[in-house]
C-alpha cells in the first residue's frame, strides 16, 4: 500500500494557479476524497498525481518517492476517467488487458487477471462487447477494471459516477467502496458531489481555489466545521450573521433575531468578533413536535412557514424570521396537517447544535 | 528560456517540426505573395501604384474587373437562391429516399466546370443541340444565343457546379441550428418567413457565409471554365495570358494583388457580418429532433424539384459524356454515330498517356506531403500548446481563401530564375502548389480526428503504461483512420484535377498533368474534343469514387470539408 504527498505543490494553468500550494497527505490504503466546486482544482490536483501534469512549484511523493518529473506511462497508477476513456476501437477484454501487454505479463497471467478484474466488476461475460454496446454503468465498470487490474499504486478517480443516473449512481457508491475495502489499495477519488463524499470517504480534503480548506473525516467536516464555507457548502445549513457578545460557559451570539446561546466555537474567536451561527436545517425543529426535551437551555425563535416541500421521508420547510432572514428546516417524520404556508410556528434550536464561525470564513 | 518551454510544452522534437512546418510555409505560400505584392507596388526599387491607377482608370480594365466580380456575385446570388429552398425540404422533413436524394445533389461537385464547360458548348452553342431542337419544334426560328458571349455560359455551369457546396453549408447550418430555439420564436408568436427571417437564418448566417465565401471565390477566379468558352474579359484570364510576359508587362502583378485584396476584403466583410465566431450554440437542453414527416404531395414535389435540378445540373455531363462516344454530331440534335475509340485513344496518345502518368506521380506525391503536414499541424493545434498557433493555423487554412490562379501566378514570379524554375521542371512546383492548396481539407480532416478521439482515450493509454509514441500508434492512428483515408483520398483526386495550377506551371508537354492535357486537346481541331471529353469522363469517374469513398468515411461531416 502507497501513500501519496503533495508538498506545497503548484500548478498554473493558463492565467491562473489551478492548484496553488497545495500540501496533502493520504494515507496507505486510504480512499480519499479531493472535494470542491467545478474549477477549485480537484481534478488538476488529481492529473498531477497521474503525471499528465508536472508541478511548477512543490513535489509529488508516491511512498516518499519524489514522482514530480516521472512521465504518466512509468507511474503505475490507475486512472478512472470521468467519460470512461474506453478506446472504442477495442473490445472490452483489450480495453482492460492493455496496460498487462504494456507490461509484458506472460499469457496465462494476463488471462487469469483480466478475468479477475472483469470479475470484480461483474462484467466478465462481456468481454468480446465493443465498448459502443455496452450501457454507461457497464462501461464505467469496464473502466474500473481497466484501472484495476494493473494493481496499480493508487487508483485514480475521476467524477466516475458523474454520468450515471441517480439510481444507479447510488448502487455505484456502495459497490466501489467494497472494491475498495477487498483490495485495500489507496484510492485517491475526485467529485464535487458531496453527498458522494460523505457516504463513501475514510477521509476528505475540502478543495477551494486550489488550496485545502479543511481535512477530516466526514463526521468531522459534517459536525465541526472550521470555516463557513464548509459548513454551507457540506450537507447545507443556515448561517445567522451577528456579533459574539460573551465567550463563557455558553457562547453568546447577538443576532438580528435576538441573542443566541451556543455551546461552542471556533477557539480563535474573542468576543466582539463577527461571526455566523451556524445551524443544520435538520437542528432547527418546529415546536409542534411532540418531544422537544428542553434543558431550559434551548433557542426559540419565531418564524412564519414561506413554503412546504414534500420528500416522502421528510418535509422541508422555508421560514421567514422576525427580522426578515429566511432559513431552512427539515422535519422527519411530520404528522400531516399539523402546519400549513402562512402559520407563524415557534423553533427550537439546541446550542450544542449550533457552530459559531468567524463571519470572514464564508470566502476564505 | 525554461519559463518559455513551461509556457508552451516544447520538446526538441514539437521544435524541430514546427521549424520545418514554418520553413515550408515561409518558402512555398509566403514568399510568393510577399514577392507579387513587392512587385506590384515598387516599380524600379521605388514605390509607385502605377499600375493600380491604370487598371481603376482605364476603361478596359475596369470592365473586366467589374465582369469578374459580377460573375462571383451572380453566382453566390442565384445558389443561394437555389440551394435555401432545397435545404429546409431536405433538412427539415422525413422522406423515403432521402439519402438517395442527396447523393444525388452532390453529384454536380465531381464534374470540374471546366470539363463540363466541353459538353455545354456542344449543346447550347448558337447550332448545338438545344437550339436545334427547339428549331424543330417550331418553337423559335432564330436560334438563341444561349452563352451570351460566353459569360452566361460561365455563369450557367458556375452555378451548376457550385451549388451543391452552398447547399452543404447551409445544411450544416440548419442542422446546428437548436430546434428549441424556433420552438421559442413560435411560442412568442413568430412563424413561416417572419421566423426564418428573425431567428433561423440570421443563426444560420456562419455557415452560410462560410459557404458564400467559397462559392464566390471559386467562382471569382475560376480560370478553366472562360478559357473553354474562349471568354477573355475575366481577370483571371487576364492574369493567365500575362504570366508568360512578366517582365515586359508587370500589369500580372497589379491584377494578382487586386484579386487578392478583394478575397481578402470579402473574407473580412462576412467575417465582420456575422461578428467573428458568430453565435455559440448555448447549452443545449433536450434536442428534439426538428425532422417532420413530409405528406405524400410534399414529397412528391420533393422530388420533382430535386431530379428537375438534377436533371438540368447534369446537362453539360451528359455533353461531355455524348462528345466522349460521337463520331459524328453536326447540326444534329444528338450525335449521328457512336464509338468508344476516344478512350482507347487515351492509352495510345502520348499526350495524354504521359500526363496521366505525370498528374498520378504528382498527385500521389503531394498527398504524401499533405499527410505529413496536415497531421503534424492538426496534431500540434489539437494536442500541443505551441508558439504561433493562431498564425500557424491561419496559415494552413489560408489556401482556401487564396484562389490557385494567385498561388500559381506567385510562384512562375517568383521562383523564376531560380533553382525550382517551372520552365526547367515544374515537378516541385506543381507538387508544392498541389499540396498547399489541398492542405486545408487534410488538416481538417485530422483535426476533427483529434477533436472526436478524446484526449482521455490517450491519456488511459500512457497512464496504462504506454509511451507516448506508442500511444499515437495504437491509440491515436487507429481511431484517426478513417478521418485521414478521407482526408487523402480528397486531396488525392482534386489533385489531379487541379486547374489553374497546371495550367499555368506545366509549361512543356512531358510535364503536362491531365489537366493541361485536356486544355491542350480542346486546341486541336478533329478529334481534340472527344479525346478530351474521354479524358474528362475519366477525371469525373475518379472523383466521383473518391467522393463517395470519402462520404462513406465522414458520414454527414462531408459539407465541413467545404467551408471557409
Amino acid at each position: 500500500m502507497v501513500s501519496v504527498k503533495f508538498e506545497r505543490v503548484t500548478k498554473i494553468l493558463g492565467e491562473s494557479r489551478a492548484v496553488d500550494g497545495l500540501t496533502l497527505e493520504i494515507k496507505p490504503g486510504e480512499l480519499f476524497f479531493l472535494l470542491g466546486p467545478s474549477g477549485c482544482g480537484k481534478t488538476t490536483a488529481l492529473r498531477l498525481v497521474a503525471g499528465f501534469y508536472t508541478p511548477d512549484e512543490g513535489k509529488i511523493f508516491l511512498n516518499e518517492r519524489d514522482q514530480s518529473r516521472i512521465p504518466p506511462h512509468k507511474r503505475n497508477t490507475g486512472m478512472v476517467f470521468q467519460n470512461y476513456a474506453l478506446w472504442p476501437h477495442m473490445d472490452i477484454w483489450n480495453n482492460v488487458a492493455y496496460g498487462l501487454k504494456m507490461r509484458r505479463l506472460s499469457e496465462p497471467e494476463k488471462k487469469q487477471r483480466v478475468g479477475r478484474a472483469l470479475e470484480t466488476v461483474q462484467m466478465e461475460t462481456y468481454a468480446h462487447r465493443m465498448p459502443n454496446q455496452l450501457s454507461g454503468g457497464q462501461q464505467q465498470r469496464v473502466a474500473l477494471a481497466r484501472a484495476l487490474v494493473i494493481e496499480p499504486d493508487v487508483i485514480l478517480l475521476d467524477e466516475p459516477l458523474s454520468n450515471l443516473d441517480a439510481k444507479l449512481r447510488i448502487e455505484m457508491r456502495a459497490q466501489i467502496k467494497e472494491i475498495h475495502r477487498k483490495i485495500g489499495r489507496t484510492m485517491i477519488y475526485v467529485t464535487h458531489d458531496q453527498a458522494e463524499a460523505l457516504s463513501m470517504a475514510d477521509r476528505i480534503a475540502v478543495i477551494r481555489r486550489g488550496r485545502v480548506v479543511q481535512i477530516g473525516t466526514p463526521r468531522q467536516l459534517y459536525s465541526c466545521p472550521e470555516s463557513a464555507f464548509v459548513a454551507d457548502f457540506i450537507g447545507g445549513t443556515n448561517l445567522l450573521a451577528g456579533t459574539l457578545e460573551e465567550c463563557g460557559d455558553w457562547w453568546m451570539v447577538r443576532t438580528e433575531t435576538g441573542l443566541m446561546r451556543t455551546a461552542n466555537g471556533e477557539k480563535k474567536l474573542a468576543r466582539g468578533d463577527r461571526v455566523f451561527c451556524s445551524i443544520r436545517p435538520e437542528s432547527l425543529r418546529l415546536q409542534t413536535e411532540a418531544s422537544i426535551s428542553d434543558d431550559g437551555n434551548g433557542n426559540r425563535l419565531i418564524g412564519e412557514i414561506q413554503s412546504i416541500m414534500y420528500f416522502g421521508d421528510r418535509e422541508e420547510y422555508s421560514l421567514r424570521l422576525a427580522d426578515g432572514t429566511v432559513v431552512r428546516a427539515v422535519q422527519y417524520n411530520q404528522p400531516p396537517g399539523t402546519t400549513a404556508v402562512g402559520s407563524r410556528v415557534k423553533l427550537h434550536i439546541d446550542p450544542r447544535d449550533i457552530v459559531v464561525l468567524p463571519q470572514d470564513s464564508l470566502d476564505a | 528560456m525554461r519559463s518559455w518551454m513551461k509556457r508552451y510544452d516544447i520538446g526538441p522534437a514539437t521544435a524541430g517540426l514546427l521549424a520545418l512546418l514554418w520553413c515550408f510555409f515561409l518558402v512555398f505560400l509566403l514568399y510568393p505573395l510577399v514577392f507579387v505584392f513587392s512587385n506590384a507596388f515598387f516599380l524600379g526599387g521605388s514605390f509607385s501604384p502605377l499600375y493600380f491607377k491604370l487598371m481603376f482608370t482605364s476603361p478596359s480594365y475596369t470592365t473586366i474587373l467589374a465582369n469578374s466580380i459580377n460573375l462571383g456575385l451572380v453566382v453566390t446570388l442565384v445558389t443561394t437562391l437555389l440551394s435555401l429552398p432545397l435545404t429546409f425540404l431536405l433538412v427539415r422533413y422525413e422522406f423515403p429516399g432521402k439519402v438517395l436524394l442527396i447523393g444525388l445533389i452532390l453529384i454536380p461537385l465531381v464534374l470540374p466546370p471546366f470539363v463540363g464547360a466541353i459538353g455545354m458548348r456542344q449543346l447550347l452553342a448558337r447550332f448545338g443541340s438545344i437550339n436545334l431542337l427547339l428549331l424543330e419544334a417550331g418553337l423559335i426560328d432564330q436560334p438563341i444565343d444561349w452563352l451570351g458571349g460566353g459569360l452566361a455560359g460561365v455563369i450557367i455551369l458556375e452555378v451548376l457546379h457550385l451549388y451543391p457546396i452552398m447547399y452543404l453549408n447551409l445544411a450544416a447550418a440548419l442542422a446546428n441550428v437548436d430546434p428549441s430555439v424556433e420552438e421559442a420564436a413560435r411560442n412568442m408568436g413568430a412563424s413561416g418567413f417572419q421566423l426564418f427571417r428573425t431567428v433561423t437564418f440570421p443563426l444560420m448566417l456562419p455557415g452560410y457565409f462560410a459557404g458564400a465565401i467559397i462559392v464566390f471565390i471559386w467562382s471569382f477566379t475560376d480560370l478553366g471554365t472562360p478559357l473553354v468558352f474562349e471568354y477573355r474579359d475575366l481577370i483571371s484570364v487576364q492574369i493567365f495570358n500575362m504570366v508568360t510576359d512578366l517582365h515586359q508587362n508587370p500589369m500580372g502583378y497589379a491584377f494578382v494583388v487586386t484579386v487578392i485584396m478583394l478575397t481578402l476584403l470579402f473574407f473580412y466583410v462576412s467575417k465582420r457580418l456575422i461578428g467573428g465566431n458568430g453565435y455559440a450554440m448555448l447549452g443545449r437542453g433536450n434536442v428534439v429532433s426538428a425532422m417532420r414527416p413530409a405528406s405524400l404531395s410534399l414529397t412528391l414535389s420533393i422530388y420533382a424539384v430535386v431530379l428537375g435540378l438534377s436533371a438540368i445540373a447534369l446537362v453539360p455531363h451528359v455533353g461531355v459524356l455524348l462528345t466522349s462516344i460521337s463520331t459524328r454530331w453536326f447540326l444534329t440534335v444528338l450525335p449521328t454515330a457512336y464509338s468508344a475509340k476516344f478512350y482507347s485513344e487515351i492509352f495510345a496518345q502520348d499526350l495524354t498517356m504521359v500526363s496521366i502518368k505525370n498528374s498520378l506521380f504528382l498527385s500521389s506525391l503531394s498527398t504524401v506531403l499533405d499527410i505529413f503536414l496536415g497531421v503534424t499541424i492538426a496534431y500540434l493545434l489539437a494536442r500541443k500548446r505551441v508558439p504561433g498557433r493562431n498564425i500557424l493555423d491561419s496559415l494552413a487554412m489560408l489556401p482556401l481563401a487564396l484562389p490557385g490562379l494567385v498561388m500559381a501566378f506567385g510562384y512562375v514570379a517568383a521562383f523564376s530564375a531560380t533553382p525550382l524554375d517551372p520552365r526547367i521542371t515544374p515537378v516541385p512546383l506543381l507538387v508544392a502548389a498541389y499540396a498547399v492548396r489541398r492542405l486545408p481539407y487534410m488538416m481538417r480532416a485530422a483535426y476533427a480526428g483529434f477533436q472526436q478521439t478524446n484526449i482521455a482515450l490517450e491519456e488511459a493509454a500512457m497512464n496504462l503504461g504506454a509511451s507516448p509514441l506508442k500511444t499515437i500508434y495504437q491509440i491515436t492512428f487507429p481511431l484517426l483512420f478513417a478521418n485521414l483515408v478521407a482526408g487523402a483520398v480528397l486531396c488525392f483526386s482534386f489533385s489531379m484535377l487541379e486547374v489553374s495550377d497546371s495550367l499555368i506551371l506545366a509549361l512543356k508537354e512531358q510535364h503536362y498533368p491531365i489537366t493541361k492535357a485536356i486544355w491542350a486537346l480542346l486546341k486541336r481541331i478533329a478529334d481534340g474534343p472527344n479525346i478530351a471529353s474521354a479524358m474528362g469522363m475519366l477525371g469525373l469517374t475518379l472523383l466521383s469514387g473518391s467522393l463517395f469513398l470519402a462520404s462513406r468515411f465522414f458520414g454527414r461531416r462531408l459539407g465541413e470539408l467545404f467551408r471557409a
